[in-house]
């Protein structure tokens, strides 16, 4: 079993609240951080272990802290997204339910490093009951004197406000989140300037993830040598991964990206496998916009090589046989699942979602969203394969925000690699209403030319 | 400004000399002709404008002189900033002209082609940019997305089923007026320019959201209906406004003044805000001063074969009398009713030269 650092004390009884966590060994980073060590230092901390944003992006979070502009006299803003929208994504949730005052815990730090004395947690409309539980963490970690002003006498004042978001997807993209964290449409802005430099209210501003905070806290405590020791590569620390879909055991797993796929999906451990025998058809590996892959893609790479849970692995082979980690939604699909159906649902999703700001992504989804229907309902044609393809490659890139690139790619990845369960909901529509296609040869194993 | 560093950018192989900060879309709009690259959200005197319709997206082949790297996307030209050393490609590259015909395809997708009857056809930017760099036919085969219509005063009409959802109304509302009563409800394809709720747009200034929208989204409700704008004639006139500068263009058919918009640059873009007073009341020849006619710059439909000098129209060289070998014309004026000519003991093909009412009259006799 691989080691934990977020989830390790998850589930000690009545971790939520302030007595209990820090007998177990809570807030030691605040003391560590604000009192022995300067700004610079935790940045280059946090630079050394190599920790990559978990929003999604994967963007090393040390840099983007190395970013922010510090003009005389302006005051800068660190906000942790908590808005957790992406179909398939639900680590945040467990994390900020469970354990919320390690993200509090992670955002003191933060705020230090940055300077950021106005500290924002902006979290999804729908999550209506963490609030509620974050707002308390902070109440007590202020009445213990670690949020306020003069944070164990050291003369530094942070204040956290959780700001609760109205329930759109578009505001989990971090300009889009500042403009609503402002008051404002939640559209988001276009970049430059980034809002390193100009973000909310016009004042430098990071925007992290949830868990990518939650991960400083280790960093600080153990140092970022040791953390960027666990894990392989560039694929540092552990991360969360929230499984579900066919598997038996759904749910959230803190995982060290270095076991494969296959031991995640099978092993006992995590997964425990697909119910009812059935066998793998597909997988969504990083939340709903990255590419599906096809069983045999899944567990070995295209050059036959065995496929990790980690940045690299996932994504090799680019977008052609590869996908990505993403923000780590894990759906599994098994033999009984439609493709086309399944893709629909994620057009309708992204169709809906779409702020509708930008021409491509606005007028394509909605596109998309009606072809694949006609598909689904066994009235398309041919063509609309191809044209699928060609709507989905004229939304991608050409939009401002990455929404654009995220409702293309699972559609493009489905034809890519599902192209003939496509071409038999046109050719047996009525079949295709009563029956699944099946697995084909998505299971069957790679032949990899010598 | 002395004291502005001056870039050089290359666009479509043309270099110009640019002050630091400028963008693509304008330095490209001073090299000027095809190279400018259109644009149906971005509007140089609105703020905050651009980036949403993604028609002027150029390629950068070449980041600058430091950075040669490409940008990896096709970059909207309204909100990039040109580096020293820039390369762009706008017409040149084929990856642009594509991309441009799919935007033209994606904002016609829910449009509703009524030109026919939209006040707007004639002087439509959409129109132009679909002529310009579109495809002929669609491909898309479904219900296209339609709203009710809006009530926004005695001055303004809504038509939001046209909209291509610019923002620039937003914006010009934004800054001209200081309270702002309509915006964007909803999201995605089916978010629409509304007022919150139901509401009149009275401010002094708003009329200018009629001259800043792009489509026939936004009309004048004084000028409905009344006249195609390719029949009028455009003319520069002022008047002693005490609110805003008195320059407009009237535009007239004889003598009367049917509708009256503010002077627009070649770009399509108002030169000076006019407030609704100017637009909406004054619509006698007698309220203006005027100045002569306007030229309009624009590929348009209203300047062909007006004022814009030979776009289109070739003068011929011979004279009528050498045509018809001598013989002098005849009118025909003087034929009343379509009974007249209509008679069976007439033979029109023996008649010689253009036919007289006087080959029919002298058969009644």
């Amino acid at each position: 079993m691989g080691r934990k650092l977020l989830l390790e004390k998850a589930h000690v009884e009545g971790i939520r609240y302030f007595d209990v966590y820090r007998r177990e060994g809570g807030y030691r980073s605040v003391e560590k951080a604000l009192k022995t060590m300067t700004q610079d230092e935790i940045v280059e901390e946090v630079k050394k272990s190599g920790l990559r944003g978990r929003g999604g992006a994967g963007f090393p979070a040390g840099m983007k802290w190395g970013f922010i502009a510090k003009p005389e006299g302006v005051p800068r803003h660190l906000v942790c997204n908590a808005d957790e929208s992406e179909p398939g994504t639900f680590k945040d949730r467990y994390l900020m339910e469970f354990i919320p005052h390690l993200l509090i815990e992670g955002l003191i730090v933060a705020s230090y490093a940055l300077g950021s004395h106005d500290t924002y947690i902006y979290i999804r409309g729908e999550y209506a009951w963490i609030p509620d539980i974050l707002e308390q963490a902070i109440a007590e970690a202020k009445a213990n004197g670690f949020l306020g002003k003069n944070i164990l006498g050291t003369g530094f004042d942070c204040e956290i406000y959780v700001h609760r978001g109205a329930g759109a997807y578009i505001c989990g993209e971090e300009t889009a989140l500042i403009e609503s964290l402002e008051g404002k449409r939640g559209n988001p802005r276009i970049k430059p300037p980034f809002p390193a430099i100009k973000g909310a209210w016009g004042r430098p501003t990071v925007v992290n993830n949830v868990e990518t905070l939650a991960a400083v806290v280790p960093i600080i405590n153990e140092g970022g040598e040791e953390f960027a020791k666990i894990g392989v590569g560039k694929s540092t620390g552990t991360k969360l991964i929230s499984a579900c879909g066919n598997i038996n055991k759904p749910g959230v797993y803190e995982i060290d990206m270095t076991i494969s796929v296959e031991e995640f999906i099978y092993s006992d451990e995590y997964c425990g496998g697909i119910p009812n025998g059935k066998r793998l058809k597909a997988c969504i590996p990083g939340g709903s916009s990255v590419p599906i892959l096809p069983a045999n893609l899944l567990l070995k790479t295209a050059k036959g090589e065995t496929r990790y849970m980690n940045y690299e692995s996932l994504s090799d082979g680019g977008f052609a046989t590869g996908s990505m980690m993403g923000s780590g939604g894990f759906i599994v699909l098994d033999e009984d699942q439609c493709v086309v159906r399944n893709t629909y649902s994620l057009a309708r999703f992204y169709r809906h979602e779409s702020c509708g700001q930008c021409s491509p992504c606005r007028e394509g989804t909605g596109w998309m969203e009606k072809v694949l229907l006609r598909l689904e309902k066994g009235e398309g044609k041919i063509s609309d394969i191809d044209l699928l393809w060609d709507i989905q490659s004229k939304i991608e890139g050409n939009t401002i925000c990455p929404l654009g690139d995220a409702a293309s790619w699972p559609v493009a990845a489905a034809i890519r690699h599902f192209r003939d369960e496509f071409e038999w909901h046109v050719t047996h529509a009525a079949e295709a209403q009563t029956r699944n296609y099946g697995l084909a040869h998505y299971a069957d194993a790679i032949h990899v030319p010598v | 400004m002395s004291d502005t560093p001056l870039f050089k950018v290359t666009i479509d192989n043309i270099s110009i000399e640019v002050p630091a900060g400028t963008t693509i879309l304008n330095a490209a709009r001073i090299i000027g002709g095809d190279v400018a690259p259109p644009a149906m959200c971005y509007y140089s005197k609105l703020d905050g404008s651009g980036g949403k319709c993604r028609t002027c997206l150029v390629e950068v082949s070449k980041g600058s002189e430091k950075d040669p790297r490409p940008m990896p996307k096709l970059v909207a030209s309204c909100r990039t900033t040109v580096m020293d050393g820039m390369e762009v490609k706008n017409i040149t590259s084929p990856k642009v002209v594509d991309a441009r015909a799919s935007i033209v395809e994606f904002l016609l997708l829910n449009h509703p082609l009524d030109c026919p009857i939209c006040d707007q056809a004639g002087e439509c930017h959409l129109q132009d940019l679909s002529y310009e760099h579109g495809k002929d036919g669609t491909r898309y085969e479904f219900q296209r997305r339609t709203f009710k219509k809006h009530d926004l005063g005695k001055y303004i009409q809504l038509h939001m089923t046209r909209c291509i959802l610019c923002y620039r109304c937003v914006f010009a509302a934004d800054q001209l007026s200081n309270k702002r009563v309509h915006g964007i409800l909803d999201r995605g394809d089916h978010s629409e320019i509304a007022t919150f709720i139901e509401k009149n747009l009275d401010n002094n200034f708003i009329g200018n959201v009629i001259d800043v929208c792009p489509v026939g989204a936004l009309t004048d409700k004084t000028f409905r209906f009344k006249n195609r704008v390719w029949f009028l004639k455009p003319m520069d006139a002022h008047r002693d406004c005490p609110n805003c500068s008195g320059k407009v263009t009237l535009w007239n058919r004889g003598d009367e003044v049917y509708r009256v918009t503010a002077r627009k640059d070649q770009w399509g873009e108002v030169e000076e805000w006019i407030c609704n007073d100017c637009r909406f009341e004054k619509k006698k020849t007698t309220d203006w001063i005027i100045e002569g006619p306007r030229l309009i710059d624009r590929h348009s439909v209203i300047s062909q074969g007006h004022y814009a000098g030979n776009i289109g129209l070739t003068m011929p060289t011979e004279t009528f009398s050498a045509v018809h070998h001598g013989r002098q014309p005849k009118l025909l004026m003087d034929i009343h009713s379509v009974s007249e000519v209509n008679q069976t003991d007439i033979d029109l093909s023996s008649i010689n030269g253009p036919a007289h009412s006087n080959n029919f009259n002298s058969n009644k006799d």
